[in-house]
Formats: structure tokens, sequence, C-alpha cells
């Protein structure tokens, strides 16, 4: 496929009601900023494509990303990421997938390297869906999750 | 083919296929790759565990299997990579706890045959493997490319607590992951 090959990073951060666990990303956009979310609608253009090797976690509530969580990733109709669970990687407790593991990750911070590559085509829906065990959310506090990765971005080429 | 000859440079889903094909899996190959990790809690404090097993009648947070339990459902299976166990901090199995003293002795069953056996992950154990901030680690990682675990076979952990130092035996609560590459159900026909 013609395209500029590039590193990707897309994200999509919601605000937090309180007793809130059930997180759905990239779906909604209405009146987010650019800094909310790089994107306009959850699927990359028509000349654009991805793949996620790495996924980014960070929010300032109130109990932290250290309780156990579960992280489904669905492209298209396919979940390619089922019930993960991405608070090993949080703080150092000595259980993080990663054997380079960051002395910086904190309890608002986290990143999971993959072991597989996850494609999103372009023109495809997806959408990711976090639950978390612990409720203790207050409100407007806010939780971002991002897909980072490489990817193709539209290049003019010759076709003009 | 020996076991032997798949050593060496193969790559995990080449072993995922491998042991599908020997099985006689033959759709694996076309299901959906991903990451995986499952895990499992055993949240009243004793000196010995058997997690996985039972799963079904637990919920999230205390294990992510869902119904199926301790076996994953036709043309979905794990290739085991990774192997970590904590210490949840209560028995509402939210959140756990690192340490630096105990270890874990362990047995990893698949169906009726133990595929690991007698195993030791010890606190701070895998130094040389793992630079994890400053806490000691706790993870074990599985020589050679991991140990596949195939749709609907049971499977399960028997797991002893210990004192790392003391070597005495510790009444806790434990959980434990299993983590590495992964397949997911993937229809590709219209049903």
């Amino acid at each position: 496929m013609p395209g500029q090959q590039t590193t990707r990073y897309i994200y999509d951060s919601v605000t937090t009601v309180a007793g809130q666990t059930s997180f759905s990303f990239f779906q909604t956009f209405a009146g987010k900023n650019d800094l909310q979310t790089n994107l306009t609608t959850n699927k990359l253009d028509s000349s654009e494509s991805m793949v996620i090797k790495s996924i980014y976690l960070r929010g300032n509530i109130t109990p932290g990303l250290t309780g156990h969580s579960n992280l489904n990733i669905t492209v298209g109709n396919q979940v390619v990421l089922k019930d993960f669970n991405l608070a090993f990687n949080a703080t150092n407790r000595g259980v993080s997938f990663d054997r380079l593991h960051s002395g910086f990750s904190g309890t608002t911070v986290l990143e999971v390297r993959l072991l597989t590559d996850i494609v999103i085509p372009p023109q495809v829906n997806f959408k990711a869906t976090l639950e978390l065990a612990e409720n203790t959310t207050l409100v407007s506090e806010n939780l971002t999750l991002g897909f980072k990765g490489y990817g193709t971005i539209f290049s003019a080429g010759s076709t003009f | 083919m020996p076991a032997r000859n798949i050593k060496g440079n193969v790559q995990a889903q080449d072993k995922i296929l491998y042991v599908a094909n020997k099985l006689g899996l033959s759709s694996l190959k076309y299901m959906q790759a991903t990451t995986r990790v499952v895990y499992d809690q055993s949240t009243t404090a004793a000196t010995q565990h058997t997690l996985f097993e039972g799963a079904a009648a637990r919920s999230f947070p205390l294990t992510n299997l869902g119904a199926n339990g301790n076996q994953f459902q036709v043309d979905e299976a794990l290739l085991v990579e990774k192997i970590a166990f904590f210490i949840p901090d209560a028995a509402d199995g939210e959140n756990f706890t690192g340490n630096t003293n105990r270890s874990f002795k362990f047995d990893l069953i698949i169906g009726n045959k133990t595929v690991m056996k007698d195993v030791v992950v010890e606190a701070g154990g895998q130094q040389a493997f793992y630079t994890d901030g400053t806490a000691a680690s706790l993870v074990i990682d599985l020589e050679g490319v991991g140990i596949l675990i195939p749709p609907q076979v049971e499977f399960k952990i028997q797991a002893k607590l210990m004192n790392s130092s003391t070597r005495e035996a510790v009444s806790e609560r434990v959980g434990c992951y299993l983590f590495g590459t992964g397949v997911l159900l993937n229809f590709n026909t219209s049903i």
C-alpha cells in the first residue's frame, strides 16, 4: 500500500464520574479537544493504518491503576485483545511483563508492550473498553488510553 | 519430529502451530493472534493453593477467566511464556502487593499432564533478567519458547508459599498469572 511509513500514536481521554468502573475509549469524540484525543472518528483514513505495539494508560483517578483491570480491544467485529490485565505493569511490584520495567512506573501511569502485532486496517472501526476493579473514582477525573506503534499515513507521492 | 528439533530460533507462533498440528487442531492457524494474560487468585490465607481450578465460579476481579473457567474455548489457546505470583492485599482481590521475601513452589498441570514440576519462583530470583524498578522480580521466564495450553483442556497451578530466607511454609493469600502469546477465536466465514 502506498503511503508514508511512520510511528503512530493515537489516544483518547475520558472524563470519569463518581463510582464508575467501566470506560469506553475511541467511541465518543464530541466535545473533546485535540489534547483529549487526536482522532475525530473511531477509524483510520482510507490511506492510513497502524500496528499496535504498546498500550499506554494514564489517569488521575483516585485509586490509581494498581488494582486489577480488564482491557478489551475490538477491531471491526473481532476482539483482538481479550480481558487483558494491565495492572501487573503498574508500579514496581516485581510482576511486570517486561524485563526492562521502568522504575518510574507509578500508580497513575503504565505501559504494556505487546508480544504480537495488532493491525488496525484503514476504515475499520475499532474501540476499547476498560473495567477497573476499584471503584472509588471521584467526579471529573480523567483516564487516557493510548496505542503506539508503527503505521502508514497519507503520502501524495506522484498521484496528483 | 523430535521435540529437540523445534528449539533454537523457533518463534512463539511457530510453536503454537507446531503443537496445534500435532494435536490435530487444523483451524488454529486461521485464528486471531494476541497477547494474553490470565490470572486467578486464592484470597483465603493458606500454605497451599490450587489456582485456576474452579475459576468459573469466580468473577472479576478475582479472575479474568470468565464462564469457561480454567479451560479455553474452541480455537483459543495460550502459549505460556511468563509466570508470576503476587499476594492479594485483601479478600476482595481488587489489588495486590509485591514482596521481597516470599518464594512460590508450584506445579503447572495441563490436562492430566504435569508440565512444570516443583519449580520455584524465588523472590528476586531473576535479577539477571529483570530490571523491575527497584523491586525483586517474582516472574519466571519459561526457557525455550514456552508451553502451550491448548483449547478445551483444563489447566491449574498447585502452589506453596515459603519464606525465601528461612524456607519455612507461610500462610498467605496467593495470586498467579500466566502471560504469553495467545490465540483468539475468529470466525473466518459467515455464520
